[in-house]
């Protein structure tokens, strides 16, 4: 279990339970036990002393002034038959040798504590407060088990008895109540994890919603809500999260909105310029046929006006077909066709013949759209020939299911910093230059065809020198357009 | 061209109209002009026109409706001006009867090159005739009849159907098509044969929905099979 799994809220929640559960149980049970045990001994002890201290009074008086170590046992003998089930052991200074004791064999007077013996021995000043001299004393020893011992002496030359009173039952009795507690705390223990499981499942289930439904905006599902309840903190988030989603959806949608309305313009625009071009490129051929003859200060207007209105004229085509690409509605009308064809037509058709060194095998099959790869090899070569300069050599290779043109040229080569712009729009390598000779849209053009195909081109500069553009293209299309009908 | 050929441009723009009849006539074709297409479809009957260029955005009824109704009755070439290349008004176009295309803003020159194209589909070559069960494709009157009676075919679907009957069971690509009908020297619009095919289909087979003369080959192009 990982580290973070051990930090996560539920265990942390678990663990905060637990211990105030270990803590109330642990701390009431230890008072409970200890006022228990105290009780349970004292009644225990004081009863045993208050007997022995009576059934000691009344039976040490028949003791002759003079006792034989036998009557010393047999007063032994009879204060511990008061019922109480006590061991009596008396002491008489006057017999150092006997041993007086109602058992014997269990209890002899080398038991009792010493502290104990000086204690009982010591007599006290008679006094207002105090009406005996000596007092009855107790202490607690350990004897093959738990018991009390408690002495005292009667009279001032007299014997010295002791008491031996096991509190073995009451060390039971105790024993069973501390494990009882000990179930009781763990039983505690357990309610309580339960509980904080409980706990952290109301807190952890609306937190886990909370974070799928901010996974899910995450990915683009703006519609994302999440169903208020309660007013607690966590319904506060909910609304926040709510909220939060609204106000990013209705930015998205006019971000949106105002995008499709600038691409529109672009599209109208372009559209709208077409008609007027038209016109003019329907007459630009008679000005161009008739430019030599006339007036040569006039020549020159005539060619600028014929030049620049091809030039715009492929500026608005290539306009429209970038408004196509954003629009999404470009289309691919495609064809199975033989790749050198394809880029031999394409060099033939812009007499390119001479300027460009072609190496494609016949056969290599393709299904694309040939007027967009056209205008692929047209921006590629022309490009490369623009800015390269001979050689440029266009190869042609297939590699399993894909086919690769590279096309490469002699020139200084892009860039570094050029590089990764080459596919831009408008993108002028030379800020200086107040026009770029082409489009400006040619690249970018060429880029979005290839995508369209499932392709890609790539810019790189090659080793010994130039600039190197390698077109990738699928063999196929994924749904091959073609013809419908059955044979 | 030995003859000069007389042209009908229907164009709505008036600088379109005027630039193009300028440069198709110093071209060399004979040019008439319409602003509408219902001035269009009157010129057409009083002047009988070899060739028709359609502007397809027209006010009133547009080039598609134009298109359809000269070929109820007469199968001259058409060739649309379209203002794109991938648009469904090529499709639509086609479908509705005519022979080519053409993208605006056009080169006069290219759009030259394809009515010359166009009209020389109509021009006979050979002077013999083939059968296929009962189509008769008499070579030397341009001529098909089916079952004995003529069928009227444009020239552009003629010319399709004499390539496709030059070779027969050999399959032809679109582009190879392409080449040898619409003599577009680079790589084309394959769905101007896909269209033309329909038409011709259309025309010439009993079931056009079912073809057994005109076979598509899938993944290659078309096909004529002679019937067994």
């Amino acid at each position: 279990m990982s580290w973070q799994r051990l930090s996560s809220l539920r265990v942390r929640l678990i663990a905060v339970f637990a211990a105030v559960a270990l803590v109330t149980a642990v701390s009431a049970s230890g008072i409970a036990y200890w006022l228990n045990r105290d009780a349970v001994l004292r009644r225990a002890q004081n009863a045993s002393l208050n007997d022995f201290r009576g059934s000691l009074t009344r039976t040490v008086s028949q003791l002759p002034l003079h006792p034989t170590c036998q009557d010393l046992s047999s007063l032994a003998v009879q204060v511990a038959s008061s019922g109480l089930a006590y061991d009596v052991v008396v002491v008489d200074p006057s017999q150092p040798d006997c041993t007086a004791s109602s058992d014997p064999i269990a209890f002899t007077a080398k038991q009792v504590p010493p502290a104990l013996v000086t204690a009982v021995n010591k007599p006290r000043e008679i006094g207002p407060g105090n009406p005996y001299q000596y007092h009855l004393y107790w202490q607690r020893v350990n004897l093959s088990g738990p018991y009390v011992v408690g002495g005292t002496k009667v009279e001032p030359d007299g014997p010295t008895a002791y008491m031996f009173k096991s509190l073995q039952n009451e060390r039971a009795d105790l024993n069973t109540l501390g494990w009882s507690l000990a179930i009781a705390t763990l039983l505690a223990l357990v309610g309580s994890a339960l509980l904080a499981q409980g706990a952290s499942a109301t807190v952890l289930r609306p937190v886990r919603r909370l974070g799928d439904a901010a996974r899910r905006l995450g990915e683009g599902e703006l519609d994302t809500r999440l169903d208020v309840e309660g007013n607690d903190e966590l319904a506060d988030l909910a609304r926040t999260f709510n909220r939060t989603a609204e106000s990013l959806s209705e930015q998205v949608a006019e971000l949106s909105a105002r995008e499709a309305q600038s691409r529109r313009f672009v599209a109208d625009m372009s559209h709208e310029l077409r008609t007027p071009l038209t016109a003019m490129t329907a007459v630009t051929d008679i000005l161009e046929d008739e430019a030599d003859s006339l007036d040569p200060m006039i020549e020159p207007a005539v060619r600028i006006v014929v030049s620049e209105t091809r030039r715009l004229s492929d500026l608005v085509e290539n306009l429209m077909e970038v408004t196509r690409f954003d629009a999404g509605t470009a289309k691919l009308v495609a064809d199975e066709v033989d790749m050198a064809d394809l880029i031999m037509s394409c060099i033939d058709g812009r007499a390119w013949y001479d300027a460009v060194e072609l190496d494609a095998p016949r056969g290599i099959l393709a299904v694309v759209d040939p007027r967009r790869l056209d205008v692929v090899f047209a921006n590629l070569i022309g490009n490369a020939l623009k800015h390269g300069g001979s050689p440029v050599k266009v190869k042609v290779r297939q590699d399993g299911e894909t086919v690769v043109v590279s096309v490469s040229d002699g020139g200084p080569g892009i860039p570094e910093d050029v590089l990764p712009h080459v596919f831009d729009r408008f993108y002028k390598a030379d800020k200086g230059r107040a026009r770029s000779e082409g489009s400006g849209l040619g690249l970018s053009i060429a880029e979005a065809n290839a995508l369209i195909h499932g392709g890609a081109i790539t810019a790189a500069n090659n080793p010994e020198g130039g600039a190197v553009f390698t077109l990738t293209l699928p063999l196929t299309q994924p749904p091959a357009p073609g013809p419908e009908e059955a044979p | 061209m030995t003859s000069v050929s007389y042209l009908l441009l229907i164009e709505d723009d008036d600088a379109i109209r005027t630039g193009l009849e300028l440069a198709l006539t110093r071209q060399g074709h004979r040019v008439a002009t319409a602003a509408s297409g219902e001035d269009g479809l009157r010129l057409f009957k009083e002047q009988r026109p070899d060739l028709i260029v359609l502007d397809v955005m027209l006010p009133g009824i547009d080039g598609f409706e134009v298109c359809r109704r000269i070929r109820r009755t007469d199968q001259l070439p058409i060739i649309l001006l379209t203002a794109r290349s991938d648009d469904i008004d090529v499709v639509v176009g086609l479908e509705s009867g005519a022979d080519d295309y053409v993208v605006k803003p056009v080169q006069p020159r290219v759009l030259d090159a394809r009515i010359r194209a166009v009209l020389r589909r109509g021009e006979r070559e050979s002077s013999d005739s083939a059968a296929y069960g009962g189509l008769v494709i008499d070579r030397s009157a341009m001529t098909v009849t089916k079952d004995g009676q003529d069928l009227q075919l444009t020239p552009t679907e003629l010319r399709l159907l004499l390539e496709l009957s030059r070779r027969p069971g050999q399959a032809l690509s679109r582009q190879q098509l392409l080449r040898l009908v619409w003599e577009h020297d680079y790589l084309g619009d394959s769905r101007l044969v896909d269209a033309c095919v329909q038409r011709l289909r259309a025309k010439v087979e009993d079931v056009p929905s079912a073809p057994t003369l005109i076979r598509t080959v899938r993944g290659v192009g078309y096909r004529l099979d002679p019937p067994a």
